[in-house]
């Protein structure tokens, strides 16, 4: 396609085969190493869970960086596979800034579940002895304790 | 490369009569409707977490998602939906491919990697169906109202709440139904045939079962279930309209539609659906199997 | 209502449709010429209306669909705890409050999208009528982008009294309290357009200057609802309503009706009637003060909204002479909107027909299309832009459309 097809797009993105070929195959693999990467560390929350010690603040580090993971996961994804690495700057741009309102909209509604649970638990007897993890011995039982917060969904 | 770094300097890409983005109008347009769909999943994904952290216990994804067809009562934690996730990295990949194919004109490339996309979601979709059938058929000791039960992971009941052991499941077991007693003792010792169970008295039953190990839980949250039904089930439906519209442009391409055309934005377009829904599901891995 | 989250579902897929189009129809669809500094500010307006619809509507479908799951599949995401005729419900474990953060999170960008249009066609409008060039033209396009950003910050300010988290409330009131500088900016800038220029009172200038008025009354009683200390007084109240019938119900709806006066002779060809305009602006205008200004009183004494008969409280039947004057003026404005419907319907057909392409002599490029345009509006060839939409009054001249090339020793706006 040598002209525009559309009036309004001026010219067209020419990339050379091989060295695309390369990109792609660089980005699968990367992504494939993330995954498995992501796939050990939340095995090994497992073990953790597992065993006897608390180590809830081990468990929530790892958390945090499989979230981190998954964010670098999701930027390698938008930006070769859907190309947007390739547009303009002006259109990553009017992607990219709308997604910073999630900031505030997870900020605000993690914060209000977990307020929403601790006056549960303040008012509500019921709901705390019911819900609750009981101190078994057994350390599986200890899985998301009220202070604990895992950054973003 | 270098003529493309002068074009973008010289042209005044906000002064009218062109895209300020150099993108057609329809792919600007997919890409904000993609924009509106992530606010979709992000506010299902939020309402998740806040109701995850209005809970004291959440359950374990490892000890949820477990299982592997054909491994019987194998603990394989998160196996098979590491399946699931290489299904689809690797047809956003074909997706690519097709893409690219599509840009320098080939038809047949087209064609042949459509193909293996939309294989690849539709292996996708069938991973999914089975594992949602083997977490509803799935039935799991719960310990209610000082009885055992058996039950399935659906929108009402959740098996995966804090492991109950010791005396409580000897308590337990004296006031559970002789069904239920079997139904634990076949999963408790599969080595133990049909008959030779049927033939076994409650308190024969009772005193095999306090000696083996049994995986007795409470009840766990509720929202669990609905979540993740909810969730994975609008994403599959995200990938099965995915498939559709990959099915649609494969017709179209074997039509020469495009060729006619002179270009295949159309399958740029479905492309870019295509890696939003692989995208959505890195985000639902995320939050359901992972943390 | 389940017939209802459906049709709402629809409602929410036509409006993102409708926003994507208008969205991508601005940046990449413009003349040439046309950058987005010499848009007129409808344009931008509408551009952030279709901004909010587009980004905000989504998480009202997901919150929908969580609420049909609750309905007919028994999930529990908003229930908990609920017990009817006496009976306790089976859901355990959802968040009532949940939904109403759902809610809005669409429920308070709704609101500018409402109002936002209004506030691009009544700009336009005072500019045209004062033959004055807008004043603080970049200040509008900064304070609508603010409003459209700070939109989607503050939806919790709706919840103060429903068990919020305090802090989180108070972040809330933060975020709330800054809408009003850019709705001030805007303010300003309507007045000043208007400040000293060659004002002609059409029936849309008239119902343009009374949105002012109404958005500046209606806000400033937003800045009271904001603050969560005041708010858990007035909460539910008949102040809430005066607040937001005057600042979002009214007033855009004066914005709709300024727009529909000014470009009715594009639209058909033929002007609305004046003299009934003027009887619909004046007696839809004191009537409205006359409805929702006694209310702001009920409010501070503690009525509160929603209440079909108030016989049965002593402490909530203190105006009743108020709530009459109230219904009969409701009646008598509600009559008047009618009369501007047969208005509108009869000028169709026998209104007063334009006879120049560009009646009020206004600089946009819809006026310098045929009186009755055909298919793709212009014949031949789409208009060139060389100049903003404001240089009114200039270098002697009383406009200057904006297809007009920039002369050699004209000055700058």
């Amino acid at each position: 396609m040598e002209h525009p097809a559309f009036e309004e797009v001026s010219f067209h993105h020419h990339t050379d085969d091989a060295e695309f070929k390369r990109r792609v195959k660089k980005t699968t693999i990367l992504l494939s190493v993330i995954t498995i990467i992501e796939l050990a560390i939340g095995l090994f929350i497992y073990t953790l869970h597992k065993s006897d010690v608390n180590r809830d603040f081990l468990i929530l580090g790892f958390k945090g960086l499989v979230c981190i993971l998954t964010l670098a996961k999701a930027y390698y994804i938008v930006s070769v596979f859907m190309h947007l690495g390739d547009e303009i700057r002006n259109m990553i741009m009017t992607i990219v800034v709308p997604l910073m309102l999630f900031i505030w909209f997870i900020f605000a509604f993690i914060y209000e579940g977990n307020s929403y649970k601790n006056l549960r638990n303040t008012y509500d007897l019921h709901f705390k002895e019911t819900t609750m993890p009981k101190k078994h011995g057994n350390a599986e039982t200890h899985e998301v304790k009220p202070a604990e917060k895992s950054g973003k969904e | 490369m270098s003529t493309q770094a002068t074009t973008v300097h010289q042209t005044k890409w906000w002064s009218g009569g062109k895209s300020p983005f150099n993108m057609e109008y329809g792919k600007l347009m997919m890409w904000y409707f993609l924009m509106s769909d992530a606010f979709t999943f992000g506010a299902f994904l939020i309402s998740y977490g806040s109701i995850r952290f209005s809970q004291n216990f959440w359950p374990d994804p490892n000890v949820v998602f477990n299982a592997f067809p054909g491994a019987g009562h194998a603990n394989l934690p998160l196996a098979f939906v590491s399946v699931m996730t290489f299904i689809l990295i690797i047809s956003s990949v074909t997706m690519v491919l097709a893409v690219h194919a599509g840009h320098k004109g080939d038809k047949q490339g087209v064609i042949k990697w459509m193909i293996w996309t939309i294989i690849g979601g539709l292996a996708f979709l069938g991973c999914q169906a089975w594992e949602w059938h083997h977490l509803i058929t799935g039935e799991h000791a719960v310990l209610v109202d000082g009885k055992i039960e058996m039950i399935g992971q659906n929108m009402r009941g959740n098996p995966w709440g804090a492991v109950v052991n010791g005396p409580e499941v000897t308590a337990a077991l004296t006031n559970t139904s002789h069904e239920t007693l079997m139904s634990l003792m076949h999963s408790a010792n599969a080595s133990v045939s049909h008959e030779k169970i049927a033939a076994m008295s409650d308190a024969e039953l009772r005193a095999a079962l306090s000696t083996a190990e049994l995986h007795v839980r409470e009840k766990g949250p509720v929202a669990f279930g609905g979540y993740f039904y909810g969730i994975t089930g609008f994403h599959g439906f995200h990938v099965f309209s995915g498939v559709i519209i990959n099915i649609v442009m494969l017709i179209m391409t074997q039509k020469n539609v495009f060729q006619n055309k002179g270009h295949y934005l159309m399958i740029e377009k479905a492309g870019l659906y295509w890696h939003f829904v692989d995208l959505v599901w890195v985000f639902v891995f995320l939050c359901f199997y992972l943390i | 209502m389940d017939l209802w989250i459906v049709s709402m579902a629809l409602f929410v897929v036509s409006s993102l449709l409708g926003g994507l189009n208008y969205i991508s129809t601005i940046l990449n669809l413009r003349t040439k010429g046309m950058s987005m500094t010499r848009l007129p500010l409808t344009i931008w307006a509408m551009f952030f209306t279709a901004v909010l619809g587009v980004l905000s509507f989504p998480v009202l479908l997901s919150g929908l669909i969580l609420l049909l799951f609750d309905r007919n599949l028994g999930t529990s995401f908003y229930l908990s705890d609920i017990v009817v005729n006496g009976e306790i419900l089976p859901n355990e474990g959802g968040s009532a409050i949940l939904f109403q953060h759902l809610f809005w999170f669409l429920g308070h960008p709704e609101v500018y999208i409402i109002l936002l249009p209004a506030m691009g066609m009544v700009s336009e409008i005072l500019s045209v009528n004062s033959r004055k060039p807008i004043f603080g033209y970049m200040a509008m396009l900064g304070s609508l982008f603010a409003i459209t950003i700070l939109a989607f910050l503050v939806w919790a300010h709706h919840m103060f009294v429903t068990g919020l988290n305090p802090f989180l409330g108070s972040i809330f009131v933060l975020l709330t309290l800054l809408i009003a500088v850019p709705s001030a900016i805007k303010v300003f800038n309507w007045l000043t357009t208007l400040w000293r220029g060659n004002i002609r009172f059409t029936p849309a200038t008239l119902f343009a200057i009374g949105f002012v008025s109404l958005f500046i009354s209606g806000g400033l009683t937003g800045i009271f609802l904001g603050n969560s200390t005041i708010d858990i007084h007035l909460h539910d109240t008949m102040f809430v309503v005066a607040h937001f019938h005057i600042v979002m119900g009214v007033a855009s709806f004066f914005g709709m009706f300024a727009g529909v006066y000014h470009w009715f002779p594009k639209m058909f060809g033929r002007y609305l009637n004046s003299t009934l305009g003027y009887i619909h602006f004046w007696v839809t205008m004191i009537g409205s003060y006359l409805i929702f200004w006694p209310m702001h009183y009920q409010g501070l004494a503690g009525i509160p909204r929603r209440y079909l008969d108030k016989r049965g409280w002593v402490s909530f039947n203190d105006f009743p002479e108020l709530d009459k004057m109230i219904t009969i003026v409701s009646i008598i404005v509600f009559a008047m909107q009618l009369m501007f419907v047969f208005n509108f319907i009869y000028s169709i057909f026998k209104g007063r027909k334009v006879t120049s392409t560009n009646p009020w002599g206004a600089n946009t490029l819809e006026w310098t299309t045929p009186i009755r345009p055909g298919h793709g509006n212009w014949p031949g060839e789409i208009p060139e832009v060389h100049r903003w939409p404001y240089d009114y009054s200039k270098d002697g001249r009383e406009f200057i459309p904006q297809t007009e090339p920039i002369g050699e020793n004209e000055s700058k706006h």
